[in-house]
């Protein structure tokens, strides 16, 4: 059997056999996991296609990280539906501080100006702009609806509603930060991170590959921190009412 | 500004207000005083808008129509920090900040208030100065309560609007709030109690305003308390 067929086969096995026990467990999960791996195996499908015509056409690189702005801030801002404006929001706290690294490592020569090594960058610093405005915003809006006694106690002693808001957005983007601390400081030694191990496969030497996925954690750490800094920041604006009042939702 | 033929009332005057979620009026044409060194009691069951009264007066809530004047002065003209400081509310539930119970008393107030006014708050809180360096995470429900009520005064307010004081403790606490806001308007603050507690309401008040079917009766304790 030739080698791509067994990588099919084996891991369409996998899911299936994840479905089966989750079936057997009566976890009510198998059919959500069998739709996640077919979701997945035809994205990535599509994906392939897609990333190997803008191999031939480079200028389409521009709109395949176009989409994935737009498909990373709806999925961001889905996250924190309740407040008004929140796909703006999920825009701004992750199109800016991403694509101005991607912009910013292309300019220094980190990386070459082509689709092979601008996508999957632009493609990391993108999914971690999400994470972190994910996390920000949605731990935000769970506190402007569960939290409201604390928030309206602050006002009443006299704080503006910026101040009465400030703990838990420090907190927010603090706990935003967490996992990607946690991946940078265990890199190499609990996992091999996505980047190395890719580079890897492709016949990189490691040294290259340590060193590519180095640049991307690093970034990642000023990436994720201002996304979180922005959501935070534009989820206060969203928040606050004439009056120094704060939205309940 | 007052109108021509209405006296200036020192302390909260409340004229003509009206609140709504939306188009539902919850409250309409609310009219009532609340002078300094008195006890104003607002009664009514549950849902019938005390609490939402409560937080127009501080403007945590506008109201659709109407005005709250403060000592003669449309509140919606003043600075909403500046009015909270001078119209302080203490909610229902006793929210405990970060750190001791004197980080909680001095909470956003720069300069720093010394010892001698903490311990005054706290005092007439009726708690002693030993509770000061306690952490307020493990006070009791009745110690936060005090807490709450102390922090509302180290921010020298000229009038305190409280939510339900009375609902966490037993009755012999409850008789100590009682006395305390008597004390405190009878040191010239002003103080609007929401309670559902009726014979606590008729140990303190001076006043009633009773909400009934989004509408309010004004009187005398012995009248609408009986």
């Amino acid at each position: 059997m030739s080698q791509p067929l067994t990588q099919v086969l084996a891991s369409a096995a996998f899911a299936l056999a994840a479905a089966w026990l989750a079936y057997r467990q009566r976890l009510g999960l198998s059919r959500s996991l069998l739709t996640a791996a077919l979701r997945a195996a035809l994205q990535l499908a599509v994906v392939g296609a897609l990333i190997a015509l803008v191999f031939k056409v480079p200028v389409l690189a521009i709109a395949f990280v176009a989409i994935m702005v737009a498909t990373a801030s709806l999925t961001a801002g889905s996250r924190m539906r309740a407040l008004p404006g929140s796909r703006k929001i999920a825009i701004g706290a992750i199109a800016l501080p991403a694509l101005s690294a991607v912009g910013l490592l292309l300019l220094v020569g980190a990386f070459s100006a082509t689709p092979r090594a601008t996508i999957p960058t632009a493609g990391i610093l993108i999914g971690g702009a999400m994470l972190a405005t994910t996390l920000t915003g949605r731990r935000l809006v769970d506190d402007l609806t569960g939290a409201t006694d604390e928030i309206e106690a602050r006002l009443a002693l006299g704080d503006r509603a910026r101040d009465a808001l400030a703990p838990m957005t420090r907190r927010a983007i603090a706990g935003a930060m967490v996992p990607l601390v946690d991946q940078t400081r265990s890199a190499g030694l609990v996992t091999l991170p996505g980047t190395f191990v890719g580079l890897v496969l492709g016949g990189a030497s490691p040294e290259t590959a340590a060193r590519v996925q180095l640049t991307v954690l690093l970034t990642l750490l000023l990436v994720q921190l201002l996304s979180a800094l922005l959501t935070a920041e534009l989820v206060t604006r969203a928040a606050t009412l004439p009056g120094e009042r704060v939205l309940r939702l | 500004m007052t109108g021509p033929h209405e006296q200036r009332v020192d302390g909260l005057a409340v004229r003509g207000l009206a609140v709504g979620h939306g188009e539902r009026a919850v409250l309409r044409d609310i009219a009532f005083d609340a002078p300094k060194g008195t006890v104003t009691a607002l009664v009514g069951p549950s849902g019938a808008g005390k609490s939402t009264l409560l937080r127009c007066l501080n403007r945590l809530l506008l109201p659709q129509a109407g005005r709250v004047l403060l000592d003669g002065a449309d509140t919606a003209e003043l600075e909403p920090c500046r009015l909270r400081r001078r119209v302080g509310l203490v909610g229902q539930i006793p929210v405990m900040l970060p750190g001791s119970v004197r980080d909680n008393l001095a909470y956003g107030l720069d300069p720093a208030p010394g010892g001698d006014a903490l311990t005054t708050a706290l005092g007439a809180a009726g708690l002693d100065a030993a509770f000061l360096d306690r952490p307020a995470a493990e006070l009791s429900g009745g110690e936060r309560a005090r807490v709450a009520l102390a922090r509302a005064l180290t921010r020298t307010p000229e009038l305190l609007l409280l939510d339900e004081p009375t609902a966490a403790l037993d009755a012999a606490a409850a008789h100590h709030i009682g006395a305390t806001l008597t004390a405190l308007a009878h040191d010239g603050l002003g103080i609007v109690v929401a309670t559902h507690d009726l014979p606590f309401a008729a140990g303190v008040a001076d006043r009633v305003v009773a909400l009934r079917d989004g509408g309010a009766v004004v009187g005398e304790p012995q009248e609408l308390l009986a």
